[in-house]
C-alpha cells in the first residue's frame, strides 16, 4: 500500500489490521491479464497493493462485444466483494490495466477470521458497505443523468452545456 | 312609439347577448380541453445498450476512437456523479460534461 492501511481496513488497530493483512495472499498480475470473469464464482476479496485494475462490463460496440470501462481501483482499494456478498457471483470483469500486485483473501479464512473476532469482522463489513454504498450511490447518480440525457434526446432538445 | 322601439331593441339586444352567453358555455361543456397526457418517448438506446444516435451520425469513427470516448465518458460521468455525493444538489446532479457523448 502506497501509504497506511487499506480502506477495508479503516478503524482497525495496526494490530488488528496486520492480522487480517496476513491472511492475504500475494498475486501479481501483468498488464492486460484477467483477474476474474463476469459471472464467476467469487471466493475471493482482493486489495490492491500497487497497480490498477479494470473493473468491465461487456457492450455490444458496431456489432462486436467490447468491456466498457466501469470503475478503476488502484492501490489501497477493494476488489471482488461479491466474495463476501451472496451469490457470491463477480457482477463484472476484472483486468490489469498495469502490472500489478494484490493480495488475495479467501472467503473462508476471512469469515473464520471475523467469526473468531466480531469487532474485526463488524468493521471490515462496515468498510465494506462503505464500498458498496459507494458504487450504487454513483451508478444512481450516472443512471438518472443517463436516464435525463435519453429524454432530452427523445424531445429532440439535446442538451448544450 | 319611440318608447315601443326602444323598448324592442333593448329586448333585442338581451337576447343577442343571452344566445351568444348560453352558445359560450355550452361550446366549453362541449368541447372540454383535453387532458395533457406527458409524451415520453424514450431513447432506443442507453448507457450499456447499443451505440448512441450521435454514433450514427459519424459512421466513420474507428471502434478504437469510439472506446476511447465511451472510456472518457465514463469516466467524466463518474467524476460528475462523485461531486454530486460529495455534496448533493440538483444542480450537481445535472452538471453537464464536456463528453462528446453526452451531447
Amino acid at each position: 500500500m502506497a501509504d497506511g492501511y487499506p480502506e477495508l481496513l479503516k478503524s482497525l488497530s495496526a494490530d488488528e489490521a496486520d492480522a487480517v493483512l496476513a491472511l492475504g495472499r500475494g498475486l501479481t498480475l501483468l498488464s492486460g491479464a484477467v483477474l476474474f470473469q463476469l459471472g464467476g464464482d467469487a471466493d475471493q476479496l482482493y486489495i490492491v497493493d500497487r497497480g490498477r485494475v479494470n473493473l468491465t462490463l461487456p457492450m455490444q460496440v458496431f456489432g462486436q462485444e467490447q468491456d466498457i470501462l466501469v470503475e478503476e481501483r488502484v492501490a489501497g482499494q477493494t476488489l471482488g466483494w461479491s466474495a463476501l456478498i451472496p451469490p457470491h457471483r463477480f457482477t463484472l470483469k476484472a483486468t490489469a490495466q498495469l502490472d500489478s500486485d494484490l493480495l488475495a483473501f479467501p472467503r473462508s479464512e476471512l469469515l473464520a477470521h471475523f467469526a473468531a473476532r466480531p469487532r474485526v469482522g463488524y468493521a471490515v463489513m462496515s468498510n465494506l458497505a462503505a464500498t458498496v454504498g459507494h458504487r450504487l450511490q454513483v451508478f444512481q447518480a450516472m443512471w438518472l443523468r443517463e436516464m435525463r440525457r435519453g429524454l432530452e434526446l427523445s424531445r429532440g432538445t439535446g442538451g448544450a452545456a | 312609439m319611440v318608447m315601443f322601439l326602444m323598448a324592442l331593441s333593448l329586448s333585442v339586444f338581451g337576447l343577442a347577448m343571452s344566445a351568444l352567453a348560453f352558445g359560450a358555455a355550452t361550446r366549453t361543456q362541449r368541447t372540454p380541453e383535453p387532458a395533457l397526457q406527458p409524451q415520453i418517448d424514450l431513447a432506443p438506446e442507453r448507457f450499456f445498450g447499443e451505440s448512441r444516435p450521435a454514433f450514427h451520425r459519424q459512421p466513420n469513427v474507428p471502434l478504437e476512437v469510439l472506446l476511447l470516448q465511451i472510456e472518457r465518458h465514463v469516466r467524466l460521468e463518474q467524476a460528475a456523479a462523485e461531486s454530486f455525493i460529495h455534496l448533493p444538489s440538483s444542480e450537481a446532479l445535472n452538471l453537464r460534461t464536456q463528453s462528446p457523448l453526452a451531447h
